[in-house]
């Protein structure tokens, strides 16, 4: 979901810029050491930023009929874990701003909080938890993945709520009223996108598990059990 | 499947591939920022407008396309503007609606805000649809090295750039095959073949990256890309006629800066 070019209003675009900023300098400086030392990680990034936006290009299978599209930055935080999301996604969202129209310039700073900082950290955070749990790797995908989908909608109900207070109740009356129109359509896309989005990790795993060891998402303990189980 | 056309190849055969990219960048930033400062909708539509016929007059872009285009923000807007109109509230009432015991009232000064968040939206879209059915991103790219922004962050943008494409014919590839398979005839079915897509979709670019990477260490890449950059000077009339453009926009904004429609 992202917000358009226009929408939001000074001073929240400025502010949101100013969120981001000090994520992706932190992620920039990383970015700049990670290449410097380990050089053979380049062409990698390159492959998994193009992967996230072709992803995200790509239309979902639809219940509501609406356009929908899978924000592809969960399997991405799950995979590379949050702070190469962010940069990836910083450069995703300006791609999908000049090559397909979606977002915009100046709402840059809020689409990338929300879908590159805020929902990436949670569906890592939640992926290691579950991993740690020794959940079920397919019912922990699948969990990650949707509630990072819906924790990115909560945010940009958060920032356009921020933004645009209610007259009556303010920014809480509005922040609901957001939540409700958007669930119509963000539930739905996020249940699918989970769905998915664990459905591709057992397809990774039947065919080349050992990207999933190298990258540390998976042991190989765990890939050994999963295809023993399948077998 | 993949549904909106890259605006990219749009871009590299317009009307207006000649003119320099920094001017195309600095109106269509311009333009962006006016907008979203300006307090009333007026100058937002005549950026909207103006922005159109450039795209469409002198870049040559279908009207089809541009259409098509506009229709993308539109569930959005439409939910946003939904909750503005009867949340914020401020000023006359202008209706009151009944529902469920509750009364929902728009009132003068959450149809203002309706309005200029429209006004606003189309202008940036328009102004966003210009830089990017305009510029193509190999001149975005150039722009970028002149502002001399990180190279690690350039060279990775154009990494991606490259690879874009290269997985593009590699998704459309695999899905007219699912779709040759009945692949998407009922709504299981197409949840199981998008995510089939998907996966190996993640397993080919992985191995596209480490061709890569054999073929880049081969060539002794050293963690930078040479671009080959022709000093090109902005012609004056260029540079007369975009700051004319920006300042009339600017004019309008504060003219009619406390215009209002309710």
């Amino acid at each position: 979901m992202h917000i358009m070019e226009g929408f939001l209003p000074s001073p929240w675009w400025q502010i949101w810029f100013i969120v981001a900023i000090p994520f992706l300098v932190l992620g920039l400086y990383q970015l700049k050491k990670l290449f410097a030392e380990k050089r053979e990680t380049i062409p990698l990034l390159a492959v998994a930023g193009a992967f996230v936006f072709v992803l995200s290009s790509l239309k979902l299978p639809s219940v509501t009929g609406s356009c929908s599209h899978p924000t592809g930055t969960g399997l991405s935080a799950i995979l590379f874990g949050p702070f190469i999301t962010s940069i990836l996604a910083l450069i995703v969202l300006i791609y999908q701003a000049i090559f397909l129209a979606h977002g915009g310039l100046t709402t840059l700073g809020a689409n990338v909080f929300s879908m590159g900082i805020a929902g990436p950290v949670v569906a890592y955070a939640l992926y290691m938890a579950g991993k740690k749990a020794s959940l079920n790797t397919f019912v922990n995908v699948f969990i990650a993945a949707t509630v990072a989908d819906l924790f990115t909608y909560v945010v940009t109900a958060g920032q356009l709520a921020l933004a645009f207070p209610a007259a009556e109740g303010g920014v809480m009356a509005s922040f609901t009223a957001f939540l409700a129109i958007f669930a119509i359509t963000q539930v739905p896309l996020a249940i699918i996108e989970g769905v998915i989005i664990a459905l591709v990790f057992k397809y990774i795993i039947d065919v080349r598990p050992d990207i999933l060891v190298k990258l540390n998402v998976l042991t190989q303990n765990t890939v050994n059990r999963i295809r023993e189980a399948a077998a | 499947m993949i549904d909106e056309h890259l605006l990219d190849d749009l871009a590299l055969q317009n009307g207006l591939l000649e003119v320099d990219a920094r001017l195309k960048l600095a109106v269509g930033i311009g333009a962006i920022l006016i907008g979203v400062f300006s307090p009333s909708p007026i100058a937002p539509l005549a950026i909207a407008a103006s922005m159109a016929v450039l795209t469409i007059g002198f870049a040559r872009i279908p009207a089809r396309i541009y259409a098509a285009l506009l229709a993308i923000p539109v569930s959005f807007v439409f939910m946003s503007i939904i909750v503005i109109l009867f949340m914020t509230g401020g000023g006359e009432p202008l209706w009151d609606i009944p529902i469920l015991g509750h009364t929902f009232s728009l009132t003068t000064d959450s149809a203002n805000l309706a309005v200029l968040l429209l006004s606003r939206t189309l202008g940036g879209m328009c102004s966003l649809f210009f830089i990017a059915l305009t510029t193509p991103m190999v001149d975005i790219f150039s722009v970028m090295n002149r502002l001399r922004l990180p190279d690690e962050f350039i060279d990775l943008s154009m990494l991606i750039y490259r690879n874009i494409f290269v997985l593009i014919g590699e998704s459309i590839a695999i899905h007219n095959a699912q779709v040759m398979r009945n692949g998407y005839s009922t709504f299981r079915r197409s949840i199981d073949a998008f995510a089939m897509l998907a996966g190996m979709l993640f397993v080919r670019a992985w191995e596209k990256g480490e061709e890569m990477l054999v073929a880049m260490d081969a060539r002794c890449y050293d963690g930078k890309f040479q671009m080959i950059e022709e000093e090109r000077r902005i012609s004056a009339t260029g540079i007369a006629t975009a700051t004319g453009y920006l300042c009339a926009c600017a004019g309008l904004a504060v003219i009619f800066r406390s215009f209002s429609l309710f």
